[in-house]
């Protein structure tokens, strides 16, 4: 009876434990799938390298010369030349503007002259590549192009670099269209 | 269960959305970027004498890219100033090894959205002492996207400047056994109230046989021990250098004396594979700032 009655117990226990390591085990099971459903496992090697980037976004703009009439372009103004520079933000960078004296008519029969001051750069550490907005505090405002800052970094949003300058053409300067070449070389200064 | 299906769900719009957001940012990044270069130093040794580069352009437009050595070390001035002066030629440095790298192709056109790659091969001459030997590799691309002012008439006065880009990467070979020491042989600090900011220049001297390639560390402390400031600096000392580590804070609100911890090591370049490294010895300092000290 004892037997019995322990026989008639046990059934719901069993069942109980059953149900209770069935769930256990469904649960086990679904919460493994929907794990198995998140998170692939793969085993991949990279290495990662160190990149450095520079761009020109707009070019010096003097728009039409007058002949005898000297035409100037300030940094800070949508005419402006702009460089992007990115890479690791935080790292030193050594920058060095090469600038024409002159600019060769394209049939190289006549010369204009191209002037730089020693205030026709900045260099903004934001990276906003917008000249007309840079905020003061920023980088460099209105410094040497021939001596851009020995202290300049890639911002985290990387680096602009805003060229003004002015042409000074002869009171008989032939028409037509004149050339040269705006040289920008970075170099991270830590390596 | 439900909470696991909710919260899957949730790690799947989080994973969704930040999934995007990256792509975005990438391509934002990519629409803007010029060439890009990596890595941006390039080791080769006595048993692996090639090496690569690559080179991608990330804009619709293909990209001529011309590439040529040069040399130039960083150097400083006595505020620890740093520059780079890049020669082409006429170069007499014994560590130069300008003269005996080459790379091929040395102009290349890449494709839009494409990446080209550019080998560089030692061919060192016979007999070389044991050491490191450098250069830099000038990677020069023009912005094709850029176009000339149209030429109003016949009598106008129009200009087109040529937008040209320079990348100068570290080339270096090293022979023989490699190592990296660096001494130090003076500090300075002080407070730059022009800048409000609290520099620590140090003075180091190279005393191994390859270039010493790490970083500085500093903490600036107010007299409570309170931490105002950590900053990093990357160097790399050639010969001897000059470097000057900023800490670009107002020191209102904190007590003096100040003082700067500082440790210089090899460690913690995130820019070079670690195997390319050679670890050196390093060293740590502190350094009180004096307050009558000001500049």
């Amino acid at each position: 009876m004892n037997s019995k009655s322990t026989t008639h117990r046990s059934t719901p226990w069993c069942r109980q434990v059953m149900i209770l390591l069935v769930t256990v085990g469904l649960v086990c099971l679904l919460s493994g799938s929907a794990v198995a459903q998140d998170v692939a496992v793969a085993t991949a090697t990279a290495t990662v390298l160190g990149t450095i980037s520079v761009s020109a976004t707009a070019n010096l703009d003097f728009g039409q010369v007058l002949q005898g009439v000297e035409t100037a372009t300030a940094n800070n103004t949508a005419n402006a030349a702009v460089f992007d520079i990115s890479g690791e933000t935080d790292k030193g960078i050594n920058l060095v503007l090469i600038l024409p004296e002159y600019l060769t008519k394209t049939d190289g029969s006549s010369r204009m002259d191209i002037i730089f001051s020693a205030t026709d750069a900045s260099v903004d550490t934001t990276g906003a590549s917008s000249p007309t907005t840079m905020a003061a505090g920023k980088g460099w405002q209105n410094t040497n192009p021939y001596s851009l800052p020995a202290a300049a970094i890639i911002g985290s949003g990387g680096t602009s670099i805003y060229l003004g300058g002015s042409v000074r053409p002869s009171a008989n300067q032939p028409a037509g269209t004149y050339e040269g070449d705006i040289v920008l070389t970075v170099a991270y200064n830590g390596s | 269960m439900i909470i696991d299906r909710n919260t899957t769900r949730l790690k799947r719009a989080c994973a969704t959305g930040a999934l995007s957001m990256v792509i975005v940012l990438v391509l934002a990044f990519w629409s803007l970027a010029g060439v890009l270069v990596a890595p941006t130093t390039a080791i080769m040794t006595e048993g692996k004498r090639t090496t690569r580069l690559t080179i991608k352009n990330p804009s619709p437009d293909p990209k001529e890219v011309e590439v040529r050595f040069a040399f130039g070390l960083p150097e400083s001035d006595s505020l620890g100033n740093v520059d780079i002066d890049l020669r082409d030629s006429a170069v007499t440095d014994p560590r130069s090894c300008m003269g005996w790298l080459k790379a091929f192709p040395r102009k290349i056109v890449v494709p839009p959205n494409g990446s080209q790659v550019i080998r560089l091969v030692a061919n060192p001459p016979e007999n070389l002492p044991d050491g490191e030997y450098w250069s830099r590799l000038i990677v020069r691309s023009s912005e094709g996207t850029v176009s000339p002012p149209p030429v109003a008439s016949e009598e106008a006065i129009t200009t087109r400047l040529n937008m040209i880009m320079e990348t100068a990467i570290v080339a270096k070979y090293r022979k023989g056994e490699s190592v990296a020491r660096l001494a130090l042989r003076d500090t300075t600090a002080w407070i730059d109230t022009t800048f409000d900011r609290v520099s620590v220049l140090l003075d180091m001297e190279n005393q191994g046989n390859v270039s010493y390639v790490g970083v500085i560390n500093g903490r600036l402390l107010d007299a409570h021990n309170n931490e105002i400031m950590t900053q990093k600096l990357d160097i790399a000392v050639y010969r001897d250098l000059k470097r000057r580590l900023d800490f670009p804070v107002s020191l209102e609100g904190f007590d003096g004396p100040y003082r700067a911890d500082i440790e210089v090591t090899t460690r913690g370049r995130t820019d070079i594979p670690p195997e390319d490294v050679i670890p050196g010895n390093e060293f740590s300092f502190t350094t009180v700032i004096p307050e009558d000290r000001r500049r």
